[in-house]
């Protein structure tokens, strides 16, 4: 993984003072409300509901275990001892004091970790496929290029004032886990034909814009075919450079570049970014040689020691153990490397918000990846850790601690694994709860035995509609909304964020929250009576259309 | 009576300013940079002329909106404003550095209208050179944050090459 060299460390530090010191203007009433907001924005600093939110910046969803340790006594020193896993691959924690943040950022520079433009119209944290470097159908590890486009979009001068906040995905892999086609940037990496990444030849790059969730949800469109990988950074700054100049500032809902891209039309969107970029191409910002291959070279992959017998062991684990052979099916995913495993441990299970995670189950995790592992983690869009490199023959080991701890539920995937955003409990932009929405689903489909049944189903709440819980892509999708000051929630189906990614859409009036688990239970029976075979849940309603699944729903009400 | 923090004294002439020797690196962070800096501080607000109404004859300074395209006839004027609705409205920063990378104007390009300390690194790296700091704010903030940061990642009007290909970055 990357580690900062004494350029990067020094930025953070002066990051951290330069902060600092407009924590103390503002508290000196220097600052207005409105001033400081713009400021601490930048460091990822939401006042919320309750209290001050801060989220901390996790590059690319790759930390180590010495990070995940100090994430974990931030957790326990200035907070409440837990912290909340985002669909964004970051770490919110809800309750930090505002005094205090230039001493939590301190504290984080110390790991090589900061909170810089974790919020606020600027350039996000560039997100990946949480599989990175390890899975086994990829083609290219996108980090390199992602930490490159971190580099250049760090307090870019042009770049920090944007209209509205900026999110840009990078995979490189066939099957689309970092959700690229609902970014505003969504980048496709892949070998120039013939060629390996890495040792011959330039990658190249497909670049998608305008996509992206929120009120008005839109798949990307496609700009550039096979841009070579040195181009990157010249590229994305004339694709900034139109939005800078002409994106909308009269209307935060109308600001996003998907706006923009469909007033133009994307051809005449691309029409202006390629003449813009006419002008940039060759630039001094093209990449270097020598810079992609620093940048590969920290992400070059451990030496994996032979594991004699590997496979025979879990094989032989699997059989004398049918709960941990359901685990494996759903939480192990192939790695590149013979002998070992990719682990998603859910941060799932029943009667938990999604995605929350204590203090000691994050120290936890960090042996795991040091014991089992090379001393890294992952964080998943889907709130879940992820050990990239564990030895088959120790995952029965490895299991057995994470159910301990509660981090061993078998539900990747499954309509429990359900994404959510932190909602009415905690968010003061929020229409109804969704926590508790997520719980109750948890806990009416553990009663079912038939869970496991149903295959593959992905529920995701979003309190509101900024879609922070990307509802809209969810298989089922569950939206709040206030009707004359009440909770209700929006049901819609058929979304979906990989390849073939589609919008949800929306099945009839919304209901109340007591009405919400018997509309789960509706669409799940549809889909039961009407699957052939072992059709996936998604596969069904795209056949099926909305129609029957209407009829059931709304019958009663009739 | 706003002040005009100006980073490079008069300019005078386009062709023989400071930022027409091809690197357009203000003497900011000099050594004694700060004093440098100092003398560069007039309670006379700039005359300017909307662009509107301006012609090469006027012999004053030419003001944009953000939202401006940049007209080739304002490359002559010795003074550019731009005038910023709200702080935070970053188009201005892109017409800067259109005007610098594109057009190449080695005049003076002034940031007027909501300009706030905290906004100086940028517009600074985005080619301006004065500011018109309001009223309200104060000038010893606005100098002591004016460069908060010993160095950046990425090329900018004042600093064009990259840190990657300027400074040998560990692997
Ligand atoms: S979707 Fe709405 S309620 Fe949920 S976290 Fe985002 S803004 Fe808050």
């Amino acid at each position: 993984m990357y580690r900062y060299d004494s350029f990067d460390q020094k930025f953070i530090d002066e990051r951290v003072a330069h902060y600092r010191d407009q924590t103390r203007r503002y508290l000196a009433g220097e600052l207005s409300e409105e001033q400081f907001l713009q400021l601490r924005l930048r460091n990822g600093l939401y006042i919320q509901r309750l209290a001050p939110m801060l989220r901390v910046a996790i590059p690319y969803g790759t930390l180590s275990s010495r990070q995940l340790r100090m994430l974990a006594h931030i957790a326990r020193h200035y907070d409440r001892g837990y912290g909340h896993l985002s669909t964004r691959q970051n770490i919110q924690f809800n309750w930090p004091e505002l005094e205090e943040v230039p001493d939590i950022l301190a504290d984080l520079a110390k790991v090589q970790m900061h909170a810089i433009q974790t919020s606020g119209n600027c350039i996000r944290n560039v997100t990946t496929d949480e599989f990175a470097g390890v899975a086994a159908d990829e083609e290219i590890d996108a980090r390199p290029y992602c930490e490159l486009i971190r580099q250049w979009s760090t307090s870019h001068p042009e770049f920090d004032w944007l209209p509205r906040k900026f999110k840009i995905a990078v995979t490189g892999a066939p099957v689309d886990r970092a959700a690229i086609n609902v970014h505003d940037i969504g980048i496709r990496a892949y070998p120039a034909p013939g060629r390996r990444s890495g040792t011959d030849g330039e990658d190249l790059f497909d670049i998608k814009v305008g996509g992206g969730l929120g009120r008005t949800p839109v798949i990307g469109a496609l700009i550039r075919e096979g841009l070579p990988a040195r181009h990157l950074l010249t590229y994305l700054e004339a694709i900034m450079r139109v939005y800078n100049r002409y994106g909308r500032r009269d209307n935060k809902y109308k600001a996003r570049i998907k706006i923009l891209v469909r007033a133009m039309t994307p051809e005449g969107f691309k029409a202006r970014v390629d003449e813009e970029w006419s002008h940039l191409e060759n630039s001094a910002s093209t990449l270097t040689p020598a810079e992609i291959a620093r940048m590969r070279a920290h992400f070059r992959p451990p030496d994996y020691p032979p594991r004699e017998g590997a496979a025979e062991t879990l094989a032989a684990d699997r059989l004398r153990d049918p709960s941990f052979d359901q685990w494996v099916r759903l939480n192990v995913s192939a790695h590149k490397q013979p002998g070992y495993a990719i682990v998603t441990l859910s941060c799932k299970p029943t009667g938990v918000p999604p995605g929350d995670v204590d203090d000691r189950q994050m120290e936890a995790v960090a042996g795991w990846a040091e014991a089992y592992g090379f001393g890294e983690v992952r964080i998943s869009h889907q709130q879940n850790f992820v050990l990239p490199d564990v030895a088959a023959d120790a995952l029965h080991d490895l299991w057995r601690s994470a159910r301990a701890l509660g981090l061993g539920t078998a539900n990747r995937n499954l309509a429990t694994d359900i994404i959510c955003c932190p909602g009415g409990d905690y968010c003061s932009l929020a229409n109804a709860k969704s926590i508790p929405v997520a719980e109750a689903i948890q806990q009416h489909l553990e009663d079912q035995d038939y869970l496991h049944d149903l295959g593959e189903i992905d529920i995701n709440i979003s309190g509101c509609m900024n879609a922070c819980g990307h509802h809209h892509v969810g298989h089922i999708g569950i939206l709040g909304v206030d009707k004359k000051g009440r909770e209700y929630y929006q049901i819609s189906l058929g979304g979906h964020s990989g390849d073939d990614a589609s919008l949800g859409k929306i099945v009839g009036p919304s209901v109340s929250r007591d009405e919400v688990i018997a509309v789960i239970q509706d669409i799940l029976d549809t889909y039961l009576a009407h699957r052939i075979e072992d059709e996936s849940f998604l596969h069904c309603v795209r056949r099926l259309g909305l129609e029957p699944f209407k009829e059931r729903i709304y019958a009663k009400a009739a | 009576m706003p002040k005009l923090l100006s980073l490079n004294g008069e300019f005078e002439s386009p062709a023989t300013g400071p930022l027409a020797a091809g690197r357009h690196r203000p003497p900011w962070p000099a050594e004694n940079g700060d004093s440098m800096v100092r003398q560069g501080v007039t309670a006379a607000a700039p005359e300017l002329v909307d662009a509107g109404n301006w012609t090469p004859e006027c012999g004053k300074g030419v003001r944009l909106t953000v939202d401006d395209e940049v007209d080739e006839r304002f490359l002559a004027a010795n003074r550019i404003a731009i005038e910023f609705p709200a702080f935070n409205d970053g188009r201005g920063l892109s017409l800067a550095v259109l005007l610098r990378t594109r057009h190449g104007y080695a005049g003076d390009i002034v940031a007027t209208g909501d300009v706030h300390e905290d906004m100086l690194h940028y517009l600074r790296r985005c080619g301006f050179t004065s500011f018109l700091v309001p009223d309200e704010r104060s000038l010893d903030t606005a100098l002591s944050t004016l460069a908060p940061y010993s160095d950046y990642y990425q090329a900018s009007v004042i600093e064009p090459q990259p840190a990657f290909r300027r400074i040998g970055r560990g692997a």
